[in-house]
């Protein structure tokens, strides 16, 4: 039986029917979450935040949607340790919730961009992407607010707790030490800046999206 | 009376028919409505009887003019609307809310059918960089297809950007949006039905911003441009990704009769429009429309152009239906009005009866003006094809760029060619675009085609933008047909039967006969090649009085055209492959000039040329390159365009993501097929050179395996031409065979070397042409 994932929806989202296409082709059944529900996390083998402007945008990238019904549901599902993705919009939702540490800012070029960048594996995660550290995969990117932050402190602790998932090669925004996506402490939660549901297929420039879903079951 | 008249745009003799239609002078919110009704935005009334000449029947066609889009049938189940439309004066006054609106109006037409927008394009033209406002424009123009496309989630795949001086005081802001009907889904139309329904406000409240917007559209640009901030609308694209959402679900649900958006002159054109192709009558309560300021007068709420609002009709059973879904996706649903049994919009306030009049008098009988015209002469033909060689041979000669040391003056002109504005990557635009949303994009807008898959039938879908600006400086009539042709052929080289089209026909003042006459030419030449081609024209948009004191812009009719491809896999690539594939050029000459070089190089003179596009023989490449085109052992298709051969050749190794493949190519045989072809008796050290540059169209570069060398290759292409109904001997038709790919070095000759070039050195120019022409931008 395939493994049911929740693909949680908030006004303005845009990659959900994206990410619900590439669960699906990963032999996955998504179900959507509504912004205003209430789920039971146990229901699902893993939670999936998709890419795209919620809310517009408006006031901080996933500010809005971190504060909406459904957060509380995600909240418990971390707790209870589901894994749950966050991708780009996703990965601000989650930091905006601080169910994952740090920020993400506007690019360091003020505009947004659109490209393919390659990713270098820092630490595997057991729910996630499980190649071995320093493997690389090649994902597109499209951000206007892809630039990770976190102090000095902060990433220090994230360091030195293995929290660190992903890190450009040639960073496109200019996050701090190059990452690209990061895990909460128990590697359950993460979140990435790519799109690995938009390289899902040889016809769309590559595959390397595929193993993001192929962990869940 | 002047005064009220020049208030309301509208003329004396246009007064005179007012009164004559309603039987007595026009009152109150009336002259609003005529001034709205009968501009030349929402009258067509300069345009009218000429647009009418398109070629638009075609058995694939559903919906064409007249609906907010154009559908065509793919087979299969699925359906296509698409429409590209103009926001050349907003985008002037406020480059960023001009452009960001110009997209958000463009997606409503699509949407509003039913159709879910899966691609955006913008045709952009600029004046001289860092001369002026340019910068500031082409950075808030792009910032705002950029803000407004990537938010609401619709990828924007391609693109065409131009300078020239004559856009200096009047840019260019085209964007064209493509939308997918799955199998199953409805197509609705905007006409009114059902006495007794009820009329709904969707979306965002009415407020002050583009009151007198469509007229504004309608006239050209004085020096206090500035002043017409106020009539710039501000877009949102949050709530539009809203309308997308929620407009779509009430539509497949089935609940909706018609359904307009309120695009130009707002309320008023989609209220009059729905009546008057229902016939049948509307009774609007204006004090219930939703509102941000309720000092709004009723005249602002009819003129409004404030962004992301609808207009829908539903029967009565389905309100609580329907308002439920809109009230999910965060929206209100305002029931402002209903259908009546009469033939008169009714608009109240209250118990108050403000206006009742027929909408036929504001639609159908608006006027419709056959301007007088200039009838068309070719212009800027030289005698003969060894004319042309002669003239690009002098314009070499005399300002052909300076060679630095060790190297030509042939190598300098294309790194030259590389790095003018004219020339370099368009990289910087494209990358703050989300080219991949949606997860259709298969060829995004690096090339000059984008591929999107269907997914329902596994097949590709080819979308591309078309006009030369400088052709149309040189003959409009050339130019326009070019604007058909040119992105037909690229379609076909990668595999597309072009299916249908649309355009935007940007011009200047129509009251002056020499405007008038380049615009009925364009329209009869694009009409000319549309039929031969069998692509029909299913929606467009005229653009008139592009003036800015006195100065008209070149005359640009743009044009977007669709192309399908029966698999998804094997598209040609754009640039080189492999090192070692064979180089090919077909050759189909029909028109010789120097093209954009040739006018780049003439300082101020246009390009000059000889002969005319055949659209019979454009219709056989076409026929020939979907063939190749499918071909297994072909593997990089590209149409020379700009520039001519030696900068296409350039941009086939350019473009190429990794490595560095470069080509050596020689043009001896080309050069003899071209005497033979002009009967010139040049020598060929002569027709050499200016073949690098000067344009022939039309030429495509293809490449295949190494192993299909000259011999088969020939024998291949003349079983194809038979296939085609054609013959080596017969057709005007000519493949030679220029070369092979090779790593890192470009090189050209003739009997002597022409060019030698590292492709990391012309790329590196080539990319960073951009930066240099535009320092001061981040």
């Amino acid at each position: 039986m395939s493994a049911r994932v929740g693909v949680v929806r908030f006004l303005g989202t845009n990659c959900d029917r994206d990410l619900w296409q590439a669960a699906e082709g990963a032999g996955l059944k998504p179900e959507w979450l509504w912004y205003e529900d209430n789920f039971e996390p146990m229901d699902y083998a893993a939670l999936l935040i998709p890419g795209g402007f919620s809310y517009g945008d408006y006031l901080r990238c996933g500010a809005l949607a971190a504060r909406t019904p459904v957060m509380k549901s995600v909240r418990k599902a971390a707790q209870q340790g589901v894994p749950i993705l966050g991708i780009c919009n996703g990965f601000q939702v989650l930091c905006e919730a601080e169910l994952l540490p740090g920020a993400l800012l506007p690019n360091q070029s003020g505009r947004f961009v659109d490209a393919w960048v390659e990713l270098k594996l820092e630490n595997s995660k057991d729910s996630w992407a499980s190649g071995r550290p320093g493997s690389s995969v090649y994902l597109p990117v499209a951000h206007g607010d892809g630039r990770y932050h976190i102090n000095e402190e902060g990433l220090k602790a994230i360091e030195d707790r293995g929290q660190i998932w992903w890190r450009y090669s040639k960073n496109p925004n200019g996050s701090v030490a190059d990452i690209a996506g990061v895990s909460d402490p128990s590697g359950k939660v993460v979140g990435l800046m790519p799109h690995p549901e938009r390289a899902v297929a040889e016809w769309m420039g590559g595959q390397d999206g595929l193993q993001f879903f192929k962990e869940i079951s | 009376m002047d005064k009220k008249l020049a208030h309301y745009r509208l003329s004396e003799a246009e007064y005179d028919k007012i009164c004559e239609l309603l039987g007595r002078p026009p009152r109150g919110l009336e002259w609003a409505l005529f001034s709205a009704l009968w501009s030349e935005h929402c009258s067509y009334k300069s345009s009218r009887r000429h647009l009418k000449k398109f070629y638009s029947q075609s058995q694939r066609v559903l919906e064409s003019f007249g609906e907010n889009a154009g559908v065509i049938d793919l087979g299969e189940g699925e359906r296509l609307a698409f429409k590209m439309e103009s926001h050349n004066h907003p985008s002037y006054i406020e480059p960023y809310q001009g452009a960001a609106t110009g997209v958000g109006g463009i997606l409503r037409d699509i949407f509003t059918m039913g159709a879910r927008p899966i691609a955006l394009a913008d045709f952009l033209c600029f004046g001289e960089p860092n001369k002026g406002p340019m910068n500031h424009l082409v950075d808030g123009v792009v910032r705002g297809i950029s803000g407004y496309g990537n938010c609401v989630g619709v990828p924007t795949v391609t693109g065409q950007t131009e300078f020239h001086p004559s856009y200096q005081g009047n840019i260019l802001v085209n964007a064209m949006a493509v939308g997918l009907f799955s199998p199953g889904d409805p197509v609705v139309t905007s006409k009114a039905q059902g006495p007794g329904n009820v009329v709904v406000y969707v979306g965002a409240k009415t407020g002050r911003d583009g009151v007198h917007g469509a007229s504004m559209a309608s006239e050209s640009f004085a020096e206090d441009s500035a002043s017409k901030r106020p009539t710039v609308q501000i877009g949102d694209p949050f709530y539009e990704k809203l309308l997308i959402e929620s407009c779509l679900e009430v539509i497949g649900k089935g609940l909706v009769v018609a359904i307009q958006d309120m695009g130009a002159a707002g309320l008023t054109s989609s209220s009059f429009e729905m009546a008057a192709k229902g016939a049948v009558g509307l009774r609007l309560f204006l004090d219930r429309v939703p509102l941000r300021d309720s000092s709004i007068t009723p005249e602002e709420i009819l003129l409004s152009e404030s962004q992301e609002r609808m207009l829908l009709i539903a029967t009565p059973d389905n309100l609580p239906d329907l308002k439920e879904v809109f009230w999910r996706w965060g929206l209100e649903a305002e029931v402002i009005g209903e259908v009546t049994e009469g033939k008169e919009v009714e608009l109240f306030w209250g118990l108050e009866k403000l206006v009742s009049i027929d909408p036929l008098l504001l639609t159908e009988n608006a006027p419709n003006y056959d301007r007088p015209y200039e009838v068309w002469r070719d212009k800027n033909r030289l005698g003969s094809p060894a004319e042309v060689v002669a003239q690009v041979q002098e314009l070499g000669q005399a300002h052909m760029a300076r060679p630095s040391e060790g190297a030509n003056s042939v190598l300098a002109e294309l790194e030259a060619l590389l790095a003018s504005v004219e020339g370099c990557s368009r990289q910087w635009i494209y990358q703050q675009y989300d080219q991949r949303v949606g997860a259709r994009t298969m060829v995004d807008a690096s090339g000059p085609v984008a591929a999107l898959r269907l997914a329902d039938s596994e097949r590709a879908l080819g979308v591309t933008l078309g006009l030369r600006p400088y052709l149309m400086r040189f003959d409009a009539r050339q130019g326009a047909m070019d604007a058909v042709a040119f992105p037909a052929l690229e379609l076909a080289a990668k595999g597309f039967q072009p299916l249908a089209m649309t355009d935007c026909l940007n011009f200047g003042n129509p009251e002056k006969p020499e405007i008038m006459g380049e615009f009925v030419a364009s329209i009869e030449a694009m009409s000319e090649i549309c039929k031969e081609l069998d692509v029909p024209v299913i929606s467009g948009n005229v653009s008139f009085y592009n003036e800015t004191q006195g100065v008209n812009i070149t005359s640009t009719p743009t044009t977007g055209l669709v192309g399908l491809r029966k698999n998804l896999r094997g598209i040609p690539k754009d640039s080189f492959v492999n090192s070692g594939d064979q180089i090919y050029l077909l050759h189909s000459p029909m028109l010789l000039c120097t093209g954009q070089w040739g006018e780049m190089k003439g300082s101020g003179r246009v390009a000059q040329g000889h002969g005319e596009i055949h659209p019979g023989q454009v219709s056989e490449l076409l026929k020939i390159l979907l063939k190749l085109s499918h071909h297994s052992e072909v593997t990089a298709t590209r149409m020379v365009g700009k520039m001519g051969l030696a900068y296409s050749l350039a941009r086939m190794a350019v473009e190429r993501p990794d490595g560095e493949l470069g080509a050596q190519v020689s043009l001896e045989p080309l050069g003899s097929e071209i005497r033979k072809a002009y009967g010139t008796e040049q020598t060929s050290e002569l027709i050499s050179s200016s073949l690098l540059f000067h344009e022939t169209l039309y030429q495509v570069l293809l490449t295949t395996s190494e192993q299909v060398g000259p011999e088969i290759m020939m024998q291949e292409f003349a079983e194809l031409l038979n296939a085609c109904g054609l013959s080596l001997e017969s057709s005007n038709l000519k493949l030679v065979h220029l070369g092979q790919v090779q790593a890192e070095r470009m090189i050209i000759s003739d009997q002597s070397l022409l060019l030698e070039a590292k492709v990391g050195e012309l790329k590196k120019l080539w990319q960073e042409g951009w930066r240099k022409h535009f320092a001061t931008m981040a």
